[in-house]
């Protein structure tokens, strides 16, 4: 086993780290390793506030969905009182799940096995053989399901299972000016954005991790997506995927990360704030004329800030989001190290006419996911650097994410990026070295791959 | 998914002519063709066999209460969907399969179309609507295996060069897509 001494060497340089963000290196093993993988469950998922969907998936008192907190299933309730719950959908006696229909509308959930049953708020509210079984000793308090700290922030629900973890906007920090800005939809008004109605449920064959980097800020793979970029989906009425590709005003493109929570976005930076609307729908003019409104109303609505084009990014662990005309969010369910469920779900502009709605949802649907033109390829990507990662004769190299590295910039080119934004421009691998130390930091340092305890 | 209702004398095979099993032995046959074109990636002559005002839709299915089966399949026109298609775009994800570049599908997936338990519902002087099943086999590169099997229910319209599919809303018999990718057309 001397030859796997010297893979660790080389691997964790001086300190046995698999991530050494400031020499862009990542071991394989974070993508292939069962005792990592079991650890970023504890100690990444279960510390960190995790999106399970959106309120306007449950319109009404006693809807719900099922959702995803990481591993854990659980089932997103509007109760009676018409407060939103997150309450994990196993029941406290057997561990069965009391909920197996993705939606519907129920007072309370009745476990199938033993009769158990919860309210919406989670409450155990029917226990068989309370008196002649149980004496009516059993503390029903303590025995109701186990609920989240839930987070509603701008329609969006968030939630964690840990009562250490930051509340919601501290763990954003100042990628609350990202998020904030993603919810808002087209016109910067509030809560703006509501759910196309549908999640999208798909199983790739790839660690969480690399779908995850690659929405906090590739923009090194456009290669991938020639095919597209050929035949077209944009409906400015030119080829390409995106309308912004062929603006005529002046913009930076900026990675920018935010470090201290592991967060990232990349968006376009215009030089001239009150910009004039670009035409992106060209061929539905109805739908052109919404959004040169409602591009009217952002820019005077944020000022300065109307500035930023927020093109997507990630909220730490595995949150991607697209925005700028093609709102989705994609959740990444760890399954194993080389198994993934993605869930996705579409927005469209809460206030837009139906016509509006329509054209955005064909886009979004012909755009994300497993039949989406675009997202085919990324699947393909992520499923194929997998089979990388779990290489035997490459394991002496660390995956290489060194492109622009030392170039980044607190804060820049503008203040109002926080404090806490760490920015460089252009195609750079930035966002995902800070990706990668965050997750490291959460980890703790000596984590180390089965093959490296053997080796001792 | 469409329940029709089907009266006695049709469950038992009765409304079964002479008539009834020429049209559908039509129908078999152009199933069948159609399937070739694209397990032999003929996919211009494929969509030939489309009306210009075709649409190819195929909702998410979803695990529901069994007295809420309306919500089992997400509604056309308004929810999500896997594939929510008219010929234009169906001729888009064409070109992109043909380019060489679309590496989902490069090299291409060997495919096999099973269409099978072909019913005719319903029809009329310009169409007529097919219920059938489908088994779709997709291998791809070496080991990639996938296996969609679901029902489709076809509207044909019937034209003097023969049928062109005028609507197809296939339902797919997963409700979390079990693989990674839908590069395969149904």
């Amino acid at each position: 086993m001397a030859k796997d001494k010297d893979v660790n060497m080389k691997c964790n340089s001086n300190d046995e780290r698999l991530v050494d963000a400031e020499a862009g290196l990542v071991d394989r093993t974070v993508f292939t390793d069962q005792k990592i993988f079991e650890r970023e469950i504890t100690e990444v998922f279960g510390k960190s506030w995790l999106f399970v969907g959106h309120e306007s998936q449950i319109p009404n008192s006693d809807d719900f969905f099922l959702s995803q907190a990481g591993r854990d299933a659980v089932v997103v309730t509007r109760d009676s009182d018409g407060e939103v719950q997150v309450l994990l959908n196993v029941c406290t006696h057997r561990g069965m799940p009391v909920c197996r229909y993705d939606q519907g509308n129920a007072k309370m959930f009745t476990c199938p096995y033993h009769g158990w049953t919860f309210s919406n708020k989670g409450d155990l509210t029917g226990l068989p053989l309370a008196k002649e079984g149980y004496c009516d000793r059993l503390d029903r308090k303590q025995w109701g399901l186990v609920k989240a700290r839930v987070t509603c922030y701008y329609g969006s629900i968030w939630a964690t299972f840990n009562d250490e973890v930051l509340p919601f906007e501290e763990t954003l920090g100042d990628m609350t000016l990202m998020l904030r800005d993603f919810l808002q939809g087209p016109d910067g008004e509030d809560d703006g954005l509501e759910v196309v109605d549908g999640i999208l449920k798909f199983e790739i064959h790839s660690n969480w991790k690399l779908g995850a980097e690659n929405s906090a800020g590739d923009l090194y793979h456009d290669v991938s997506h020639n095919s597209v970029q050929r035949v077209g989906i944009a409906l400015s009425g030119l080829r390409g995927r995106h309308a912004w590709n062929a603006d005529k005003h002046t913009f930076k493109t900026l990675n920018v990360a935010y470090p201290e929570g592991g967060h990232a976005a990349r968006v376009n930076l215009y030089d001239d704030e009150q910009r004039e609307y670009h035409s992106q729908w060209s061929q539905i003019p109805e739908v052109d004329d919404y959004f040169r409104e409602a591009h009217d109303a952002r820019q005077k609505r944020l000022g300065e800030k109307g500035r930023l084009l927020n093109r997507g990014g990630i909220v730490f662990p595995s949150i991607a989001y697209n925005s700028a005309n093609r709102w989705q969010i994609t959740l990444a369910v760890p399954r194993s190290p080389g198994r993934t469920e993605m869930w996705k779900w579409y927005f469209v502009p809460k206030k837009a006419p139906q016509e509006v709605k329509d054209a955005l949802r064909h886009y979004l649907l012909r755009y994300g996911g497993p039949s989406g033109m675009v997202e085919q390829d990324d699947i393909e990507n992520w499923a194929s650097a997998q089979v990388g990662a779990q290489s035997l004769a490459a394991q002496h190299l660390p995956m290489n994410y060194m492109l622009h590295m030392g170039e980044a910039k607190w804060a820049w080119p503008v203040p109002w990026l926080g404090e806490g934004a760490y920015v460089d421009e252009g195609v750079s691998e930035h966002a995902q070295r800070v990706f990668y130390q965050r997750w490291s930091e959460m980890m703790g340092h000596p984590v180390r791959s089965r093959g490296q305890e053997e080796s001792k | 998914m469409n329940q029709d209702t089907t009266s006695a004398a049709e469950r038992v095979g009765d409304t079964v002519n002479s008539e009834y099993i020429m049209l559908k032995e039509k129908i078999e046959h152009f199933f069948a063709y159609e399937g070739e074109l694209l397990d032999e990636r003929n996919f211009d002559a494929w969509l030939e066999l489309f009306a210009e005002d075709a649409r190819y839709w195929m909702p998410l299915a979803r695990n529901v209460k069994h007295n809420d089966t309306e919500a089992e399949y997400t509604r056309e026109q308004s929810d999500a969907a896997w594939f929510d298609e008219d010929k234009k775009t169906l001729l888009q994800r064409v070109m992109q399969l043909k380019g060489g570049d679309h590496w989902a599908e490069e090299p291409f997936s060997r495919t096999t179309h099973i269409i099978t338990n072909i019913r005719i519902q319903s029809r009329s002087e310009t169409d007529v609507t097919v219920k059938s099943r489908f088994i779709v086999y997709v291998n791809r590169r070496e080991e990639e295996v996938r296996l969609f099997v679901g029902k489709r229910i076809d509207v044909l319209r019937i034209t003097d060069h023969g049928f062109l599919v005028q609507k197809r809303s296939i339902f797919l018999d997963q409700s979390k897509l079990l693989f990674k990718n839908l590069t395969t057309f149904f």
